[in-house]
């Protein structure tokens, strides 16, 4: 007995060592769940305080990159408007309009917010980002996330002011997206190492795409509206099996430097969900 | 004793706001990042006691993961560095010197500083990536992370250590 005190007495240091690494283990290996990522993440309310209001004070000095943003955002809604009085004219007796289907849907299905970016990572192989706006301004999990360069993520979890976005930059986000000539869809995945790409896995043989065309969202999941930009396509090469075409993707928006973003929720999502359940699974 | 203490608290505090508001936000051709937090521990006295160095360790680097959404990692790897410090330490230094003092390049002569504060610095580095990447199967992305993110870092060590020259 004496003996084993006098050990323990000896090298504390070591036991203490492998507590210590136990504990930082124990954490590493709890994010994977949802308590341990709402807890431990800085969607918590202190270390969310705390980076906003340094994003407060980081925001003065870039007002001027932010005005330009601003006034690129306003042209393209101009021209939007434009298109779509453009579509209006055309459709200038009153029951076609409403007969419409393409009309109708994107108008009435989407509820749209704006929401800032108090904190980004975009070193880790899964990265995060946290917006300053949750569930008491309408931000809920499943919504999608884009700026006007294109698609950046899906709201992942939401507390009360704030919310974790998993973007495109996560080894566990998967975008549904459309490509080339025949809006072939497919599967967008990140392999972790290069922060401008990404990868599309599922492509089917019988596509037709070649380098530098543009994916966009396909809005089968119905977490995008369909048509919002994602990338250009960089290079094709086949799968480790050979049964699809991989692509590597050149993403629109630079990860390192995202501020304003759009969150997107669709109101049937529940609805489609619920409909997807009920698929019989073997 | 007391002013001593109140000047290392100043410097954690100091460290880890530089830390988590300005380095971690610095990611150089998506390889390099800089954890300069590192030189709280590497300026920690000589003789601080081993249980008093790993907690400091897990501290700090509890502290950079909350804000860094990495929980765990710098954690690990900053408690593993304050763990080897002291043998790293005793290493580059006479093992019969009796006194106490902050290892610095006027105490431990540069060549001494520059060798310890770098195995610490590439200790910390290959802890960190082997954590982050949980893999070993991309070994070329894990030696130029490690080396370009540990030449970073010593660079910022050695210029902080040239202003601080007395």
């Amino acid at each position: 007995m004496q003996t084993l005190l006098n050990f323990i007495v000896k090298y504390n240091h070591w036991f203490l060592f492998i507590i210590l690494e136990g504990i930082s283990f124990m954490l590493l290996v709890r994010f994977n769940n949802h308590q341990g990522a709402a807890f431990f993440t800085a969607a918590n309310g202190m270390a969310g305080d705390v980076s906003s209001m340094f994003m407060d004070i980081n925001t003065y000095f870039g007002l001027k990159s932010a005005n330009e943003e601003l006034l690129k955002q306003n042209l393209e809604q101009e021209k939007e408007i434009i298109s779509l009085r453009m579509q209006l004219a055309r459709h200038s007796n009153k029951e076609a309009l409403n007969n419409d289907p393409t009309f109708n849907s994107s108008n009435n299905e989407y509820i749209f917010n704006t929401a800032n970016v108090v904190n980004n990572s975009f070193n880790a192989l899964n990265n995060y980002i946290v917006l300053d706006k949750g569930t008491d301004d309408g931000v809920l999990p499943e919504m999608g996330v884009y700026n006007n360069y294109g698609v950046v993520g899906v709201v992942y979890l939401a507390s009360e002011r704030y919310s974790l976005v998993i973007p495109l930059l996560n080894s566990k986000s998967r975008i549904s997206c459309r490509v080339g000539a025949g809006n072939s869809s497919c599967t967008l995945q990140w392999d972790g190492c290069d922060i401008r790409f990404s990868h599309l896995i599922d492509l089917p043989r019988y596509a037709k795409f070649e380098p530098g065309d543009t994916v966009r969202t396909s809005g089968f999941s119905s977490i995008f509206p369909a048509e919002i930009p994602v990338g250009t396509i960089e290079n094709i090469e086949d799968s480790d099996d050979g049964m699809f075409y991989q692509a590597k993707v050149r993403l629109f928006n630079d990860f390192a430097s995202i501020g304003s973003v759009f969150v997107v929720g669709n109101k049937g999502h529940n609805e489609q969900e619920e409909l997807e359940k009920m698929i019989p699974r073997k | 004793m007391t002013r001593a203490y109140l000047i290392r608290i100043r410097n954690f505090v100091i460290l880890v706001l530089l830390q988590i508001l300005i380095f971690s936000n610095i990611h150089l051709y998506g390889y390099a990042t800089a954890y300069l937090y590192l030189l709280f521990l590497l300026k920690l006295p000589r003789h601080t006691t081993r249980n008093e160095l790993l907690l400091w360790g897990f501290l700090t680097g509890f502290i950079v993961d909350i804000f860094g959404n990495t929980p765990g990692i710098n954690t690990a790897a900053a408690t593993f560095v304050a763990f080897a410090r002291n043998y790293i330490l005793a290493s580059f230094t006479k093992k019969d010197e009796a006194d106490d003092y902050i290892p610095a390049a006027s105490t431990i002569g540069s060549s001494g500083y520059i060798g310890y504060s770098l195995t610490c610095i590439i200790i910390f580095y290959v802890a960190l990536y082997l954590l982050e990447l949980f893999t070993i199967n991309y070994p070329v992305t894990l030696l130029i992370s490690v080396t370009a993110s540990s030449l970073l870092t010593e660079l910022f060590i050695l210029v902080i250590e040239c202003f601080n020259r007395k």
